[in-house]
């Protein structure tokens, strides 16, 4: 990696860093909320597995192990200050 | 040459250069063992959201952000205020060197090889449930603390140094016009920087170039009256005044909007907008100070001026141990460092080794702005002990180098240190805000409106009363008894792994003795004052404004509040020892 190259990540860094991650966030929120609406049971939610969420199966399938890591990760205060 | 701030400044460097080359690498490799090959909890756990591998450049960066604002700047200049530059220059750089680095690298390493956690269920793993509620006691009122400290700093600098307001409007306008673009328009984020970037140069030079721009001025809203009567110098800034009022109205406003809108739509772009003239301004002093020989900027400040400062001459001193240890807080070593190194950071580190030039590396760097506030005011011939001493400071030393007209730099280190201290103190409003959720969720403190406004009176209202001078030392006591707090929990973290841990012990005992005299000592000073029913001089205006009773009401607050911390702190580092104690046996 170059000189140039070095200086723009740590430009990233001090700059958008923190706004690209909070907006993953946001993101995840939202997808985490589709998910728990629709295959909530997973995680011991008491849904219904309907029809529709049996169809949706193949299509959220590679993002299921990441939204159980999420969920169930254990969070802290202490985790909210950056 | 040694009459100019230049080989003083270079001797920090040097020290810090050889600090990371030496001592951090031997703490790296042997007492941590970081290995490239082993996985971080970033690929451990990838949830493409909080875990998930970053550039070490990039984290870099993130992490100098998150960790300078206005603690490395403030400081410096109230120690170089009471004790002279010579003690404050000598606790930047071996603070840094022996502590600063070792509390965010540790911190950091910590969380990483306890699964990405951060301090609170480390805390709740290694003492249990009691001590891990104290800490979070302790952080509500830390943050109370710390907000209303930043709020007056950059009320003073909004009235020394008329025209920073609208330059930061300005800089406040570009962020969320760059936001808007962003994700309303999904405009291009290059095109969308220029865009508000231009914003910024046309307030910048609007200030600048047009002198009836640089409004409203200094103590605009209160009579010359009222200054004459009662000997108080035009150009500074009085507590309980109007305009200092209407200053923090108006800062509470930027408050509630930062705290109650999403991050993405305020907050985030404007931090993105602020920082890019904040970094040309910090790089401009430093070179500066480093060019002082050339520029031929002598040091007009005493190095040494006293070990001890009677506090009814001036409640902001103090004896030399334990008050320029806490007066100094960010430069040398910060507690929230602790948080933000086992928050975020830790989570998105590529490999182990990456910890020491994230962490270690940017705490340095932040030694780095340190020096540079320590060299703006070595030469200023008047010190007042706020951050417009270091705005008129690099002003000097970058308008004597660069040759461009003083108003130039003025109005870009007002913007700097205006800036630097708004985001972070509109973090800290925030990360109330969600605290106060989480610990409150069905009651009405909950409620992010009540609960901003609630961090907003409170700390208000001590700057208000001119209970922020004292608080400076509170702040940095409860900031630096934090990052003890961290730096014990290592030495168990260590301990429980059967590592070496003094390290992190010795500074960690050292601090905790020293942070936990400092906040007796403030304690003592509040409650001095109160059985003595006297305003502290910097409350004299209060007190002719509104009477003695108001000046009494902030300072028994105060006084209970140090007493609280003070009892939190104690039972806190109780624990601590009595953890490293029982872990400790069982390394043996």
């Amino acid at each position: 990696m170059g000189f140039l190259d070095r200086i723009r990540e740590v430009v990233e860094g001090l700059t958008v860093h923190g706004q690209s991650t909070s907006i993953l966030k946001i993101k995840a929120q939202i997808d985490n909320l589709f998910m728990i609406i629709t295959l909530g049971d997973m995680l011991g939610i008491p849904i219904l597995p309907p029809y529709y969420s049996l169809r949706l199966v193949p299509y959220v399938f590679p993002n299921i192990q990441n939204w159980k890591r999420y969920m169930l990760r254990e969070r802290d205060f202490t985790d909210l200050v950056s | 040459m040694f009459n100019t701030p230049a080989p003083y400044i270079l001797l920090g460097l040097v020290l810090y250069f050889l600090t990371y080359r030496f001592y951090a690498r031997w703490v790296d490799k042997k007492i941590w063992e970081t290995d490239p090959n082993r996985p971080t909890p970033a690929r451990l756990y990838f949830d493409g959201v909080e875990f998930f591998p970053v550039s070490k450049y990039v984290l870099f960066g993130y992490q100098f952000k998150s960790v300078a604002a206005l603690g490395p700047i403030v400081g410096p200049v109230v120690a170089t205020l009471f004790f002279g530059w010579a003690p404050a220059l000598l606790w930047v750089i071996f603070g840094n060197m022996f502590i600063g680095w070792v509390q965010d690298y540790s911190a950091m390493m910590m969380s990483i090889r306890s699964e990405g956690r951060s301090m609170g269920p480390i805390t709740y793993k290694l003492l249990g449930d009691k001590a891990r509620k104290i800490l979070l006691i302790y952080i509500i009122f830390y943050l109370i603390i710390i907000t209303a400290v930043f709020e007056w700093t950059i009320v003073d600098v909004f009235n020394r140094v008329p025209g920073t307001f609208t330059a930061v409007l300005f800089v406040l306008a570009g962020g969320v016009v760059f936001g808007l673009l962003i994700f309303r328009m999904r405009l291009d984020v290059l095109l969308a920087t220029l865009v508000a970037l231009a914003i910024v140069l046309v307030g910048y030079f609007t200030v600048v170039l047009l002198p009836y721009a640089r409004q409203p001025g200094t103590n605009f809203l209160d009579s010359s009256e009222f200054f004459v009567s009662h000997n108080f110098d035009k150009r500074l800034t009085y507590p309980g005044t109007f305009t200092v009022l209407f200053w923090l109205i108006v800062v509470s406003i930027l408050y509630y909007i930062s705290s109650i809108t999403p991050m993405p739509r305020f907050l985030l772009p404007t931090v993105y907008v602020g920082y890019l003239p904040s970094i040309i301004a910090l790089v401009l002093v430093l070179i500066a100070a480093v060019f002082t020989p050339i520029s031929g900027l002598a040091i007009q400040q005493p190095a040494m001026k006293e070990f001890y400062v009677d506090p009814l001459k001036d409640p902001r001193g103090g004896p030399l141990w334990p008050i320029l240890f806490v007066t100094i807080a960010c430069g040398a070593i910060s507690g929230w460092h602790s948080l933000v190194s086992s928050g975020l950071t830790s989570k998105q580190l590529e490999y182990e080794t990456d910890a020491l030039p994230v962490g270690g590396g940017a705490m340095m760097t932040e030694g780095a702005v340190a020096l540079s506030s320590i060299a703006s005011v070595m030469v200023l011939e008047r010190v007042t002990g706020t951050a417009a001493d270091y705005v008129q400071g690099a002003t000097l030393l970058t308008t004597s180098l660069y040759r461009i007209p003083a108003v130039y730099m003025s109005i870009l280190y007002g913007i700097f240190v205006a800036v630097m201290g708004l985001i972070t103190s509109m973090l800290f409003v925030r990360v109330f805000r969600l605290v106060m959720a989480e610990l409150f969720e069905d009651t009405p403190l909950g409620n992010k409106h009540i609960s901003t406004l609630l961090i907003i009176i409170l700390s208000g209202f001590l700057a208000f009363v001119g209970s922020w001078t004292n608080l400076w030392v509170f702040f940095g006591g409860t900031n630096q008894l934090l990052a003890a707090l961290a730096l014990l929990l290592v030495a168990i973290f260590l301990a429980s792994i059967k590592k070496p841990n003094a390290y992190v012990f010795i500074p960690g005992i050292f601090m905790t003795v020293t942070t936990l005299a400092a906040l007796a000592w403030e304690t003592y000073v509040y409650g001095l004052y109160g059985v003595l029913n006297t305003p502290m001089p910097v409350q004299k205006s209060v007190a002719v404004l509104y009477g003695n009773t108001l000046v009494q009401v902030a300072n028994i607050l105060s006084a209970a509040f140090g007493a609280l911390l003070l009892v939190l702190g104690v039972l806190m580092s109780y624990y601590l020892l009595a953890g490293w104690a029982k872990y400790r046996r069982g390394q043996k």
